[in-house]
């Protein structure tokens, strides 16, 4: 017995040390690391987003919103922090981070899709959250409910780098190639040069009768964050972006969703820009897919996303109505 | 609790140091330890159906003290029959209700009768068909008076629920198991290193091997129909090799545990995809299933002792019921057809027997001929996997209409981090030819190789561990 334990402790150890020491390694690396959500993280937690303007949301934030535009237009500093595959959840965890770690926005402009309000069961990208999530608590309570990541994951080293050869590859790639981490967004923003592909014609043929089933704690936690940022004086603005029409069709409760959108509107008096029904809307040759626009329709969008804000919040009293967006306008901010 | 999860690496050393430095002076403590931690190791998934295990130990012991003491003919059978209706009624409770209603519906429909019945909306327990038919051996080998009755329950729960092999097997007679909770166990280095090899072979092969094939092979076959047939051809020999290391490392892990607490439990996987005919794979695939259905249903039936008529109809009614057992659904009965029409010709033509050694025995390579045998039951065994994947039997049938496509021919559309994981299948499946003779892949390591290579090998399966895991799948077989 005596043999079996030395044996193991002298196979042990050596596994331990390097343990440590990778981890050690692997996450200095990824915390500076401009690839993918990394970048985006490492602005949110080494303080450098420190914006007035910030957008959440989706991947349709992050591709449909240029913070140049809106920092051009608005003369305020702007950043996206739309994130790629998630719904509100992950959105409210960067919203807390930047909080914690950056200066307070004056607004955010939070774009809302069909699955907003809904939680999926795996953690997307899950590889996104290997630096910062050991031992925090913050990263840990918004994400260990979804299928990714356990306990003991959070809190000893190295166990969440386990079969991440993909980033643990590229980690040495860009040590090689710096340039191989450069991402190409610019300040969260990430434009898309794609053609149309055929997702829709996937999903159509996958699902028949698409609904979306909203979800209750969903619902709470996003009418909790829009208590906390009326409170904290944060201005809220809430943004349909442009959806090609065919997809629109393609969600059977759709109205229902942005009903819910329009009753958080109404109930707290914020303003919500709807462009369902924008000319974007309708041109195919602006979006990659039924829900995101490419490049140049992005940035048209921009355009038009800030001519709006700019007559619908910051030119609010002169009473202009110009907007191209279909807009819900507030009258109050003030909740008890 | 997973074999591939953290708790389970905290668990084990724990129970291991109780059995040996706490429990290891009494015999009966040692047993209740085993039946203790077996409980809290099913209950992690869900403690409800921990009575399930607890009513089919209970069912089994009384009867089986009941037909030691019984020598009247009638009142035996009835006991067995009691035994038999209890297992297999608790089997087709929780895992075939559903399946039957449905099809009865459907049956009525067809001749427009129209009834309605609620379906159960029923969690099936892990494992419940490896335990209720471990129980059952226990009760038809006591009718059959090949063991005598045990009087000792502690002993018995722990034959039952015995944690490394309770939820996937291999299925144990009692024959074997039993004995071994009688008598002291003592403990042996040379096991338990042996042991710890196998569980980290078969931790190698589940968490490596099975779960990055898993994640193009449900890819695959989720949206089968945004494939090529070549794609599916690759989705089909993701699956084969996923299944194959998901059980065969699920069983080395089992073993290789047991052999820690001084156990040895039956081998359930010899090579199988080096076989050179059908006949030879089931000998070599799930061999804690195949000899049980050969023990306890086809030898009973006759087995290949009668005429021809018999021979095919036994041959039949044994791959339809392990088909069945598998799980409620048509695709697990046209696989256990389509296995019976291989291995028919074998058996009729009386070539069922002609490979029993190890393929190309001594040798590194394989002749032409074994090389072609090989490729062709390999590939039988691929078009029946077809079935035993597919969601439905019409599924199947839309992925087989694609691949004999002119499709096939299409190139293959898979990402290209997919090769990393074929070129980790390729390196497996090398390990696994140049180790064949042995238990498992890497067992004769220890004469063969010194120490720092020994060492060596083992700190590269643990990097390709850390490194290659794949995303936590759920073990196959679980579900059946």
């Amino acid at each position: 017995m005596k043999k079996l334990f030395l044996n193991i402790l002298y196979f042990g150890i050596p596994i331990i040390l390097f343990a440590f020491i990778a981890d050690a390694f692997l996450t200095s690396q990824l915390k500076k690391s401009r690839k993918d959500e990394f970048g985006i993280w490492n602005d949110i937690y080494n303080g450098k987003v420190n914006s007035d303007i910030v957008v959440y949301g989706s991947s349709r934030a992050m591709v449909h919103m240029d913070p140049r535009i809106i920092s051009d237009s608005m003369h305020e500093s702007c950043y996206n922090l739309g994130i790629n595959g998630h719904n509100f959840w992950l959105s409210y965890l960067r919203h807390k981070e930047l909080l914690k770690y950056n200066k307070k926005p004056k607004l955010i402009i939070h774009s809302v899709d069909i699955f907003t309000l809904t939680k999926r069961p795996d953690l997307f990208n899950l590889d996104q959250f290997l630096p910062y999530m050991l031992n925090n608590q913050d990263v840990m309570d918004a994400t260990i409910s979804y299928k990714g990541y356990n306990y003991f994951d959070y809190h000893l080293p190295l166990l969440r780098y386990v079969g991440k050869y993909k980033t643990i590859g590229s980690i040495f790639k860009s040590m090689l190639r710096p340039s191989a981490s450069d991402s190409g967004r610019y300040r969260g923003y990430s434009p898309q040069n794609h053609a149309w592909n055929d997702d829709l014609v996937k999903a159509k043929r996958r699902f028949a009768d698409f609904r979306v089933d909203l979800d209750s704690a969903s619902i709470n936690l996003f009418d909790q964050y829009i208590r906390e940022c009326i409170s904290s004086g944060i201005e809220l603005v809430f943004v349909y972006t442009p959806e090609y029409i065919e997809g629109q069709e393609f969600v059977k409760n759709r109205d229902e969703i942005l009903g819910t959108f329009r009753q958080f509107a109404d109930k707290y008096n914020l303003l919500f820009l709807d462009y369902s029904d924008d000319t974007l809307s309708f041109q195919k040759k602006y979006f990659y897919n039924a829900s995101h626009l490419n490049k140049d329709g992005a940035e048209l969008f921009t355009v038009k996303l800030v001519n709006d804000l700019k007559r619908n919040s910051y030119e609010a009293d002169s009473g202009n109505s110009g907007n191209s967006g279909n807009a819900t306008r507030k009258s109050s901010k003030s909740v008890n | 609790m997973l074999f591939n999860s953290i708790d389970f690496a905290i668990f084990l050393p724990v129970v291991f140091i109780l059995y040996w430095f706490v429990t290891n002076k009494n015999l009966k403590l040692q047993n209740t330890l085993i039946v203790v931690s077996s409980y809290i190791f099913y209950g992690w998934w869900d403690w409800r159906f921990l009575s399930l295990v607890l009513y089919s130990s209970l069912v089994d012991f009384l009867i089986g003290i009941a037909l030691g003491k019984e020598e009247n003919p009638t009142k035996r059978k009835i006991l067995v029959t009691i035994s038999i209706v209890g297992n297999l009624g608790l089997l087709g409770f929780f895992k075939y209700y559903n399946f039957f209603l449905d099809n009865f519906i459907t049956a009525f429909s067809f001749f427009g009768q129209e009834i309605s019945a609620r379906s159960l909306n029923v969690i099936l327990p892990v494992g419940i068909s490896f335990y209720t038919f471990q129980t059952l051996s226990y009760g038809l080998d006591v009718y059959k008076r090949r063991l005598e009755p045990t009087k000792d329950f502690i002993a018995f729960s722990a034959f039952v629920a015995f944690f490394p092999q309770l939820v996937a097997g291999p299925i144990e007679r009692a024959t074997n198991l039993l004995p071994q909770f009688y008598k002291a166990r003592s403990f042996s280095y040379i096991k338990a290193i042996d042991g710890l090899r196998q569980v980290l072979w078969g931790l190698f092969k589940k968490v490596v091997i099975a779960d990055n094939c898993a994640e193009y092979a449900n890819m695959i076959f989720n949206n089968s129909a945004d494939y090529s047939g070549s794609t599916l051809v690759l989705g089909v020999l993701f699956f084969a090799i996923q299944i194959y290391g998901d059980f065969s490392g699920y069983s080395d892990i089992a073993i290789g545990t047991s052999r820690l607490f001084g156990f040895d439990l039956m081998r359930n996987f010899a090579f199988p995809y080096f076989s050179r005919d059908i006949a030879e794979f089931w000998r070599r695939w799930h061999i804690s299933l195949s000899t049980w259905f050969r023990d306890y249903l086809y030898i009973p039936l006759g087995g290949s002792k009668g005429g021809t008529w018999m021979k095919v109809r036994n041959t039949f009614i044994i791959f339809l019921v392990s088909g069945f057992w598998h799980g409620a659904n048509w695709t697990f009965i046209v696989w256990g057809a389509l296995n019976a029409i291989y291995f028919l010709p074998l058996l009729l033509l009386k070539q069922n027997r002609a490979n029993l050694g190890t393929v190309a025995e001594g040798k590194l390579f394989p002749g032409i001929r074994d090389f072609f045998s090989i490729s062709l039951t390999f590939a039988l065994t691929l078009f029946a996997w077809i079935f035993f994947r597919a969601t439905s039997v019409g599924h199947a049938f839309s992925i087989i209409g694609e691949i004999f496509s002119p499709s096939i021919i299409h190139a293959v559309e898979l990402p290209k981090v997919s090769y990393v994981v074929m070129l980790l299948v390729v390196v497996f499946i090398m390990i696994e030819w140049i180790g064949r003779e042995g238990q498992y892949a890497i067992d004769r390591l220890e004469v063969r190789w010194s120490k720092p290579m020994r060492w060596a090998l083992y700190y590269g399966i643990v990097i390709a561990i850390f490194l290659f895991a794949g995303k936590g799948q759920d073990f196959i077989y679980f579900q059946f």
